[in-house]
């Protein structure tokens, strides 16, 4: 069953190729995906992010219980603030999914998921909300309450000031203002945030408000885009893909993930495997990989990786995009320790051929 | 100006023959020029990268011969007849985006050589091909 967009009839309005992602049906791209990608790079566009899960978690102890699932320290941070992303970690430190939380009010949090996970991320926080005994907390899942847009790129703070909104352009990357108003719209969450790389502005509120708003900045002058450039956007930074890039397999160890957890935490599922895997060292680690300028075939997802010239492999394309600004493709891969060497030159093999690379930290482009 | 249909936005020529994996063949004499459709580059979108065929190589109807690559998907080109490969539009190294642009002048793919004419019977004619395209954008 795909869930159908409760903003699909003005996407396909505004010319949208609709397509599935973790199990909805959501906008891909609108005209061009290259042209989608250098407007949020240069200007400003704006995502529909509705398809991404929320979960409320609130009631008693909330606060309490949410730092035991994650492996960053959430005791500090104060209403308004995003102490992410983090992640959710099974018990051996397998990244279950990357996660965002908005601290709302002392105990209320929301927490943004990734689609695809949805389920799993609410079964495995009521499972654990059960085990450790947390009866006051409450897990809702308000996906369907709430839709979410993304107004992203360097103009993005001048288009919210073309809307009155200029108060908002203040606030610090990684905080937001609860229960708002702009361009009339009633907004729940308005935060400065997004996955692109760029300065940008994120806002959660009813279906209405959000289409209205979206439609507001679209006439301010932002571009509409979709999954295809916030994936190849995601991919210039280096930024995470899960389901592709990190998954139960991986630690972030492995997936260098430094961002979603502190070192001196101990009291979460997965900590100690975490302090673990950190003492034992990565299995396999996530590098960037890079093809010659101009060389515009994709590393997708499987394509093996060769040391030049010979028939050793030594890791695996997890996820590949176009890059416009680098005009060749990259890609995000998995690798042998003993060979995650950057500046190795390395081989992919693309349907039979081999195909000449460099193995690179992330981020792909300089800002 | 070349006669032609438009189905759901799409162009099709007339003065070619189609395949159901939406490439087209205009035949001349005894050879042919291969590309793929506008309702093609279309889905695809921006097309970063083509793998041309060899020039000389021998090639059944319906055989994978070359590759387009966009910014979405890979997309293997079936060849619509059998024949020998005896030109290929090198171009589209340089500026793959050809396709894009002119899909059925420019960015032409390659030139077969046929050596079984009769099979010309399997490919669709412009209507039909639209009739394909209408049932596609459908479903």
């Amino acid at each position: 069953m795909v869930i159908q967009h409760p903003h699909r009839t003005i996407h396909i309005s505004l010319g949208a190729k609709m397509g599935e992602f973790g199990g909805w049906e959501t906008p891909i791209s609108y005209t061009s995906v290259k042209d989608e990608h250098i407007a949020v790079r240069t200007r400003v566009g704006v995502f529909d992010l509705t398809h991404m899960g929320r979960i409320l978690i609130k009631g008693d102890n909330a606060s309490e219980f949410l730092s035991k699932m994650v492996p960053k320290k959430m005791e500090k941070a104060t209403p308004g603030t995003m102490p992410g992303p983090t992640a959710l970690l099974n018990e051996k430190s397998g990244i279950i999914d990357d996660v965002m939380p908005y601290k709302i009010s002392e105990n209320e949090w929301l927490l943004a998921v990734n689609a695809p996970n949805r389920d799993k991320d609410i079964s495995w926080l009521k499972k654990w909300r059960d085990k450790l005994g947390y009866t006051g907390v409450a897990i809702e899942d308000y996906t369907f309450e709430y839709s979410l847009i993304a107004l992203q790129g360097p103009e993005a703070s001048k288009i919210l000031g073309s809307l009155g909104a200029g108060q908002l352009t203040q606030i610090k990357p990684l905080t937001f203002i609860h229960d708002t108003s702009i361009a009339g719209w009633n907004i729940w969450i308005a935060s400065r945030s997004g996955w692109t790389g760029e300065d940008g502005f994120e806002f959660i509120a009813d279906p209405e408000s959000t289409e209205g708003l979206f439609k507001a900045f679209i006439e301010a002058g932002a571009k509409p885009c979709g999954l295809g450039a916030r994936d190849s956007l995601r991919m210039e930074v280096g930024f995470v893909l899960a389901g592709e890039d990190i998954d139960e397999n991986v630690t972030p160890v492995d997936a260098r993930y430094w961002l979603v957890f502190d070192y001196d935490k101990i009291d979460c599922i997965g900590c100690q495997a975490l302090k673990e895997a950190l003492s034992i060292g990565a299995r396999k680690v996530r590098v960037g990989v890079r093809f010659k300028k101009k060389d515009r075939r994709i590393p997708r997802r499987g394509y093996e990786i060769f040391v030049p010239g010979t028939d050793t492999v030594i890791g695996t394309v997890t996820s590949g995009a176009y890059s416009p600004l680098l005009d060749r493709g990259i890609g995000q891969a998995y690798i042998d320790p003993s060979h995650a060497l950057f500046g190795m030159k390395v081989e992919v093999e693309i349907r039979g051929k081999r195909v000449k690379a460099k193995i690179v930290d992330f981020p792909f482009i300089r800002k | 100006m070349v006669d032609s249909i438009i189905v759901e936005g799409y162009e099709i020529f007339k003065d070619r023959l189609y395949t159901k994996t939406h490439e087209w063949i205009k035949i001349h004499g005894e050879n042919g020029i291969v590309g793929i459709t506008d309702y093609a580059q279309k889905e695809l979108q921006d097309i970063t990268y083509v793998e041309l065929p060899d020039i000389g190589i021998e090639v059944s109807q319906g055989e994978e011969v070359a590759t387009v690559e966009s910014v979405k998907h890979t997309s293997p080109i079936y060849s619509p007849v059998s024949g020998e490969i005896i030109n290929v539009n090198e171009n589209l190294e340089e500026e793959p985006d050809i396709i894009n642009k002119n899909p059925y002048g420019d960015g032409w793919i390659f030139e077969i050589k046929l050596t079984n004419p009769g099979e010309i019977k399997n490919l669709l004619s412009p209507e039909i091909y639209a009739d394909l395209v209408r049932a596609e954008k459908k479903s």
